[in-house]
């Protein structure tokens, strides 16, 4: 498991037990369980619709769930008042007062919680300075560039030390470079002031850089919780697996269970044997699933023991800087993708159109089975 | 600076045209308001333009004749007490439209907007027969509730179309920085809410000092409006007076239109 950033000795955990709600006859959240510790930051992945929006604004007061606990530090908050909660949140359009300049938008939280005049101040000029828009306090929120808003957006979040910061896609509106950078920089900010942190996001990409522990969410329902790694390395399922990171999907047919392993048919005919969980039984239609990178084109004769082999001929490579995508056909209809790295010492791929073997270790090679 | 300059560009024949064109509409409209200010100055008692000398007799005529100032007087009270409460009762139920479904909000919200559309006979009526058992008749108060019902869509309209513009997250985001609802309110959608709520209330104030119909079934000795106290001067005597009135007006109004607009422009810049 990744390292959790430092929380800070305030740093609050955020419980949701068996939590739902109802848009009419919609069900947005379908008995969404989380235990997101203190300073940990956690983001809310899945597609367009999945409830994410709908699960942070439970979070922070602004929707009621129908069913279910949330509890914040341990106290029940489904009745307590937003304004309440001591939370900071990043809107996906940022919010940011149109009437009021940039320091004034920051200073409102303090405001709010009667702080005096010298402390809102400092207090102001340190997040701002933190943010890096201390020459920008005067402006007006139209003046600013995306991605300035998106800091003042951030800095106004975070100057009443709350005990939570939500963010509902705050680096949606930008583009990529400055996505990847305020990415950094979020995550900086976050583990600096160790803030127990929920972020929605649909970037797959954005959830493995950013966070802590990653929920992947499906209609409404947690699919899988998990650091980075264990997500992507480990998912519990096709949807998963296809939501983060590029994945190969073969269809087989189960020929044989024995402890643990798998024997699989292919379409082409060549079985595999793979390891199994509980659910695979013979005759089952599943779907082998294999990350490109963690298949090798031709491995040296040494290693091939302790891998499975597929055999296949090559159709087509496609170079794409660092590295370089084979599409192997492997027989039965049935493609494979490999990746291979293009750094020194790599042979040229072999000539299209030649036979090739490609290599996978068993424990990377995922069976899942399929409905239908 | 000469390179800030525009480049010169000849103006078409279509352009001149169309300029000729505004400018003829513009002089249609404002003649008949225009002709008023050198006629409150003639020193003739009727009424012939243009006037043969000039004279501030109207001017005093005015002051001699108390009756006017005080239905001036009444007029402006009228208008301010209608306008501040269609203010109140406008923008909170302009927020119970905007961010509230309840079953027949549609339909209620045409029902409040019904006095624009309602022949103000009928309202004048109306209001007159209502008023008459409730003992408000000729008095201070009916004049302004009858003149609340007359104002409140104008307000009401301005501030349902700005708090539509204004999106929720503004409120949500002062919620989650520990602002509560009156806070969230005082503090950032009036404020957003400021150049529509003063556009409406300018409309407003003048169409309650303006209104006619429906104060004419209200008022009564002692409660007297200025264009009621004009429309009785005028049945008896005609000369510049109405006029040199008239042009108080105009000036007052074009002092209260210059104001508003430098507040809600100052406002843009400032946030004032
Ligand atoms: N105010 C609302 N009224 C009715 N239905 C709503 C409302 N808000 C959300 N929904 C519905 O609830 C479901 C979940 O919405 P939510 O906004 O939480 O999704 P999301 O995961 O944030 O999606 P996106 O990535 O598009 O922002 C969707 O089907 C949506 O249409
Ligand atoms: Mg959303």
């Amino acid at each position: 498991m990744a390292a959790s950033s430092q929380p800070s000795s305030d740093a609050v955990g955020v419980d949701l037990r068996a939590v739902r709600k109802w848009y009419g006859p919609v069900q947005a959240v379908r008995d969404v369980s989380l235990a997101i510790r203190p300073g940990e930051i956690v983001s809310l992945l899945g597609p367009s619709g999945c409830g994410k929006t709908t699960t942070l604004r439970m979070i922070a007061g602004l929707e009621h769930p129908d069913a279910g606990e949330i509890r914040i530090g341990g106290a029940l908050v489904n009745a307590v008042a937003p304004w309440k909660r001591n939370i900071g949140m990043v809107f996906q359009n940022y919010a940011l007062f149109p009437h009021m300049s940039v320091a004034e938008n920051v200073a409102f939280g303090l405001a709010m919680r009667r702080e005096g005049r010298a402390a809102i101040d400092a207090k102001v000029a340190a997040a701002m300075a933190q943010v890096r828009l201390a020459p920008l306090a005067d402006r007006r929120p139209s003046q600013l560039s995306g991605g300035q808003r998106q800091r003042v957006a951030l800095a106004r979040a975070i100057v009443t030390r709350p005990s939570v910061l939500l963010l509902d896609e705050p680096l949606a509106a930008l583009d990529r470079k400055l996505r990847e950078q305020m990415q950094v920089e979020i995550k900086q900010l976050q583990r600096e002031v160790g803030i127990t942190t929920v972020f929605v996001t649909h970037d797959q990409e954005e959830a493995l850089t950013l966070s802590d522990r990653i929920v992947v969410m499906e209609e409404g329902r947690v699919v899988q919780t998990g650091t980075p790694s264990e997500v992507y390395e480990r998912p519990r399922s096709r949807f998963v697996s296809d939501f983060i990171g590029f994945t190969n999907a073969v269809r087989g047919r189960v020929e044989a269970v024995e402890a643990g392993t798998a024997t699989v048919a292919m379409g082409s005919g060549q079985t595999i044997r793979v390891p199994a969980e509980a659910d695979i039984a013979p005759a089952q239609a599943v779907d082998l699933v294999v990350r490109p990178e963690k298949v090798e084109v031709d491995p040296p004769e040494a290693a091939r023991p302790g891998r499975t082999l597929i055999a296949g001929t090559l159709r087509h490579s496609v170079y794409t800087g660092a590295v370089t995508y084979h599409h192997v056909d492997i027989g039965g209809g049935e493609t494979l993708i490999a990746m291979t790295p293009n750094g020194d010492g790599h042979a040229g791929p072999p000539a299209l159109g030649s036979p090739v073997t490609l290599g996978v270790r068993p424990e990377n090679m995922l069976v899942f089975a399929r409905a239908g | 600076m000469a390179d800030l300059a525009p480049p010169v560009r000849p103006v078409p024949a279509s352009e001149r045209w169309l300029a000729a064109y505004v400018g003829l509409i513009v002089l249609f409209l404002a003649l008949p308001v225009l002709i008023v200010v050198p006629l409150a100055f003639s020193s003739d008692v009727s009424l012939t333009f243009p006037p043969r000398g000039v004279s501030l007799r109207w001017f005093s005529n005015i002051w001699a004749r108390p009756e006017f100032l005080s239905a001036f007087g009444l007029s402006a009270a009228v208008a301010v007490v209608a306008t501040a409460i269609s203010m109140v009762a406008g923008v909170l139920a302009a927020i119970a439209f905007v961010r509230h479904a309840f079953p027949g909000r549609d339909a209620l919200l045409m029902l409040f907007m019904t006095p624009l559309v309602f022949p103000a006979i009928v309202l004048a009526a109306a209001l007159a027969l209502v008023m008459t058992p409730l003992g408000l008749l000729r008095s201070f108060w009916g004049l302004a509730l009858a003149h609340v019902v007359l104002t409140l869509p104008y307000i009401l309209r301005t501030a349902v179309a700005t708090l539509t513009e204004i999106d929720r997250s503004y409120a949500e985001a002062a919620h989650t920085l520990g602002a509560d609802r009156w806070q969230a309110f005082r503090h950032v959608t009036l404020p957003m809410l400021r150049p529509g709520l003063l556009a409406g209330a300018t409309f407003a104030l003048i169409i309650s000092f303006d209104e006619f119909t429906v104060s004419m079934f209200l008022v009564g000795p002692g409660v007297m409006t200025l264009p009621l106290e004009m429309y009785n001067y005028s049945e008896f005597t005609l000369d510049p007076t109405l006029a040199a009135i008239s042009t108080v007006l105009l000036v007052l109004t074009s002092i209260a239109i210059l104001v508003i607009e430098k507040l809600v422009g100052l406002g843009k810049q400032f946030g004032g």
